[in-house]
């Protein structure tokens, strides 16, 4: 069932938060097995349905059972970031936008799985085990916020929140085959979130369809506001992008925009988007973390901690080029959102690879994974704009994601062309066979 | 000393001076990948027009 549909449901009487809560409960337990969670607030969350019945207000969420990456603090609760260095870390108050789903009426279930310290896009901690992707449970779930794409596709949760630094919410919603919104950076509270990086993360929503989407961001953010589906949108895809993806993926995607009556645009700009958010995003991530650094190093595992300690030891001088290389590649880009609304492009050139496997295979060759993600999902993280992935077919069996990218603070314009791809097409109803019995 | 070995050794004294301790793997992972941006790096720099500013 939708989010939108429990909610419904929830708010007619049909069924009680207590019942929507103990039907997750009992479907995170069945389902352990995919390490969607890291910590499951079981009695916490019966004891706040209970509570919400009571309530005087009752928000447009009211009832709905939600769950977060585990970077997001929910008071009383740990967040360990999949670490071991915050293994016992309980958090002492809500974040903001835990505060702000519980204001709209949402029951937070638990904390999601991750890549260790939201750095690294496979999930697969050392600490805390990897998450299965739900399609095939050898097969990583992308990340960093895998857990929170696993628990939708396997309806876990009705919907979840993740963080995306570099493509950590729209990867595991690619790879599992759910819709997933990186907001404009700064239109999302960052409060009470364990940072990467100060310049570019952004919490967003993950969730079945655009719509349940854009009723989780209304709710954690307080500036949002949708815009009515009236009027045609100028969709660009962009083939700089599609000739770099595998060759099955890239018919999936260009099929998909062809519903969109994309235009092809080439963007070659874009290529330079990688490098520049590295030099700026290594050093921040290594400035978070300089205490542990000093006092925690061999607590890290070892792709993390390689990538922390790259950032303490390059050259000051890269940091300032890649501020600069930024406005400099904003002002490459903003023709192109003169000529279109969205721009549209493979999610990921691949589907999910199988856990443990790295390199992977991409056009013939065998390349690093994280070299994979990088030109797709730093376009839209190093310039701040909006960005969803969303169903839009298969390969092998395997999720395939388009990805909707538009100018900063046009968020409502991507979640309008989502929603739009979803009222044509029905990738976005397809669920592994594991979430066949949820309701 | 190799040059390697030194540009090691100088990369290990660089983080001490921060006071965080690397293994010499953890160092060797470094410098690849020092070795891989830096050239990248020069030429964003030689691309960027002089009047760019963050």
């Amino acid at each position: 069932m939708t989010l939108t549909r429990l909610a419904e449901r929830l708010r007619d009487g049909e069924l009680s938060p207590r019942e929507a809560v103990q039907h997750y409960l009992d479907r995170i337990e069945a389902h352990r097995d995919l390490n969607a969670y890291i910590s499951v607030r079981a009695e916490q969350a019966l004891a706040e349905a209970d509570a919400a019945v009571l309530a005087f207000s009752r928000g447009p969420l009211w009832g709905v059972p939600v769950a977060v990456k585990d970077v997001i603090d929910v008071e009383g609760t740990r967040t360990t970031a999949a670490s071991e260095i915050l293994r016992d870390n309980v958090a002492e108050r809500d974040a903001e936008v835990v505060a702000n789903l519980r204001a709209a009426g949402a029951i937070v279930l638990g904390k999601l799985n991750l890549h260790e310290f939201a750095y690294g896009a496979s999930t697969t901690s050392p600490h805390f085990g990897p998450a299965h992707n739900p399609w095939a449970p050898d097969r990583i779930a992308g990340g960093s916020s895998g857990g929170s794409g696993v628990a939708v596709a396997a309806q876990l949760a009705a919907g979840t929140l993740g963080t995306d630094t570099a493509g950590s919410i729209r990867i595991p919603a690619a790879f599992c085959g759910v819709t997933g919104l990186r907001p404009s950076t700064g239109l999302v509270s960052n409060d009470g979130v364990v940072p990467v990086s100060w310049t570019f993360d952004a919490v967003g929503p993950l969730a079945q369809t655009a719509e349940e989407c854009s009723l989780i961001l209304q709710a954690i953010a307080p500036d949002f506001r949708p815009e009515p589906a009236d009027g045609e949108l100028r969709v660009g895809l962009v083939t700089t992008l599609l000739d770099q993806a595998e060759p099955a993926v890239a018919a999936v995607v260009e099929e998909a925009a062809s519903e969109l009556e994309a235009e092809r645009v080439a963007a070659p700009m874009l290529g330079h988007a990688g490098l520049i958010q590295q030099l700026v995003m290594l050093p921040d991530a290594a400035a978070a973390h300089l205490p542990w650094l000093r006092e925690r190093l061999p607590d890290y595992g070892a792709d993390v901690r390689a990538r922390l300690l790259a950032g303490l030891l390059l050259p000051a001088t890269a940091y300032p080029t890649g501020l600069r290389a930024r406005r400099w590649l904003a002002d490459q880009v903003a023709p192109l959102f003169e000529r279109y609304d969205v721009l549209a492009a493979p999610a990921m050139p691949i589907v999910a690879p199988p856990i443990g496997e790295d390199p992977v295979e991409l056009r013939g060759e065998r390349t690093p994974y994280r070299l994979t993600v990088i030109p797709f999902n730093s376009p839209a993280s190093c310039l701040g704009l909006p960005a969803a992935s969303v169903p839009c077919g298969f390969v092998d069996g395997l999720p395939v994601g388009l990805a909707l990218i538009g100018r900063g603070g046009a968020d409502a314009a991507v979640l309008r062309a989502a929603e739009g791809f979803q009222q044509l097409t029905d990738w976005h109803e397809q669920r592994p066979a594991i979430a066949a019995d949820a309701i | 000393m190799d040059p390697e070995s030194s540009l090691v050794s100088a990369l290990r004294e660089l983080a001490r001076e921060q006071g965080v301790r690397p293994t010499d793997e953890d160092l060797e992972g470094v410098l690849g990948f020092l070795q891989r941006i830096l050239p990248e790096l020069e030429e964003l720099e030689r691309l960027l027009p002089e009047d760019a500013t963050p």
